[in-house]
């Protein structure tokens, strides 16, 4: 099984929930669960901070954090940071295929180390691991209605399928889609309205 | 000229960032910032998260921007370095705007962390920021209020480097 066989399991399953993507993932995510509501990240380790922020900052919207071993692994220092904050309505998936895939496939070390006894370490109050896509669904579901923190974390054989569209946008077109997106989803203003702004004032 | 202490200046500084419209902090302290901290710890107003380290501070931050908060940071120097490639690869990539207060160690005459304090400037101006370096208590509401229309406007990082000077400590 491959990450994106789980994607699909739970795709369907989404709804409006903001997801923030990391690496190969984002183009696979797209594909089963294309949405102004999707953000590709940058920086290695960041997706599950920055799903965290979106999270605290609109606790009555489901927020996803699509995360990858390599990234966890480099970002293990704000699992304490999220659990101690506890937003309910943040899910945070870990798909772990035990390589560094965007960069040529070298091994992490997550082979070595269990991504759900770190995340029940760090203070998470659910961390589970999941060993197919129809357990993945279900873990999901549950975690989606029970409204808490919760870590589910698969894992899968590297790759993809081959013939997926790539991302056609870059970052600054992404952040401003998925704000705009959320200004009419939320029903709040929240760019700054720029220049023009200065001649009402 | 009016003394301030270290809770005085922390009141004063925190009140400077709820003027500039920040609602969302998050922290690592420096024992020079601590009254800070707990300042904004205390206000009921203002989220604060504190952190286990600077960089995941960029990543929230940038997460809570996206849904509309006025973000800031309360670091120290070496925390700010230790940030350097979320600023570069998040905060610059997707034009976000942070309010950097960074506690100036290695400033004027500060010994045992010269190192630091020169790398500091250097680092911020390669990397594009703006930074202003804040002495004075009466400074405190202007500096901090343009920095933050500054990042603002500018969807960048913008720093303010606070010394011992305007936190009241020694």
């Amino acid at each position: 099984m491959q990450r994106y066989d789980y994607l699909k399991a739970i795709a369907s399953d989404a709804g409006d929930a903001l997801a923030v993507c990391t690496g190969w993932g984002a183009r696979e995510w797209w594909s089963v669960r294309p949405s102004e509501g999707n953000l590709k990240t940058r920086t290695l380790g960041l997706v599950s901070s920055i799903a965290a922020g979106l999270a605290i900052s609109l606790p009555r919207r489901k927020v996803l954090a699509l995360d990858g071993d390599g990234a966890f692994l480099m970002n293990l220092c704000g699992l304490p940071t999220i659990a101690m904050q506890n937003p309910g309505n943040l899910i945070h998936l870990l798909f772990d295929n035990e390589v560094y895939e965007a960069s040529g496939g070298t091994a992490t070390a997550s082979r070595h180390a269990d991504a759900v006894t770190l995340a029940q370490g760090a203070g998470y109050k659910h961390a589970r691991w999941a060993t197919s896509p129809e357990e993945f669904r279900t873990a999901f579901t549950h975690a989606w209605q029970q409204n808490e923190l919760t870590l589910i974390a698969v894992k899968v054989e590297p790759g993809q399928p081959p013939n997926l569209p790539p991302l056609r946008l870059d970052e600054i077109e992404n952040k401003y889609r998925f704000m705009r997106y959320l200004e009419s989803s939320e029903r709040k203003e929240i760019l700054n309205p720029g220049f023009d702004s200065k001649l009402r004032s | 000229m009016q003394e301030f202490d270290a809770k005085g200046s922390a009141a004063a500084i925190v009140a400077g960032l709820k003027k500039a419209g920040i609602d969302f902090v998050a922290s690592l302290p420096d024992e020079k910032m601590l009254e800070v901290i707990r300042a904004v710890e205390r206000d009921g107003e203002l989220k604060h998260v504190p952190l286990c380290r600077e960089e995941e501070g960029i990543g929230i931050c940038a997460g809570a921007y996206l849904a509309g908060k006025k973000t800031a940071i309360i670091m120290q120097n070496a925390g700010f370095l230790n940030s350097c490639n979320a600023l570069t690869t998040t905060s610059l990539q997707f034009q976000i705007p942070i309010l950097m207060l960074i506690y100036y160690a290695g400033d004027l005459g500060d010994r045992g962390f010269t190192i630091l304090g020169g790398v500091t400037e250097p680092v911020l101006q390669a990397m594009g920021f703006r930074s202003y370096v804040l002495r004075k208590h009466e400074e405190i509401d202007v500096i901090i209020r343009g920095a933050q229309i500054l990042a603002d406007d500018s969807k960048k990082p913008v720093a303010v480097l606070l010394t011992k000077s305007v936190l009241g400590v020694t």
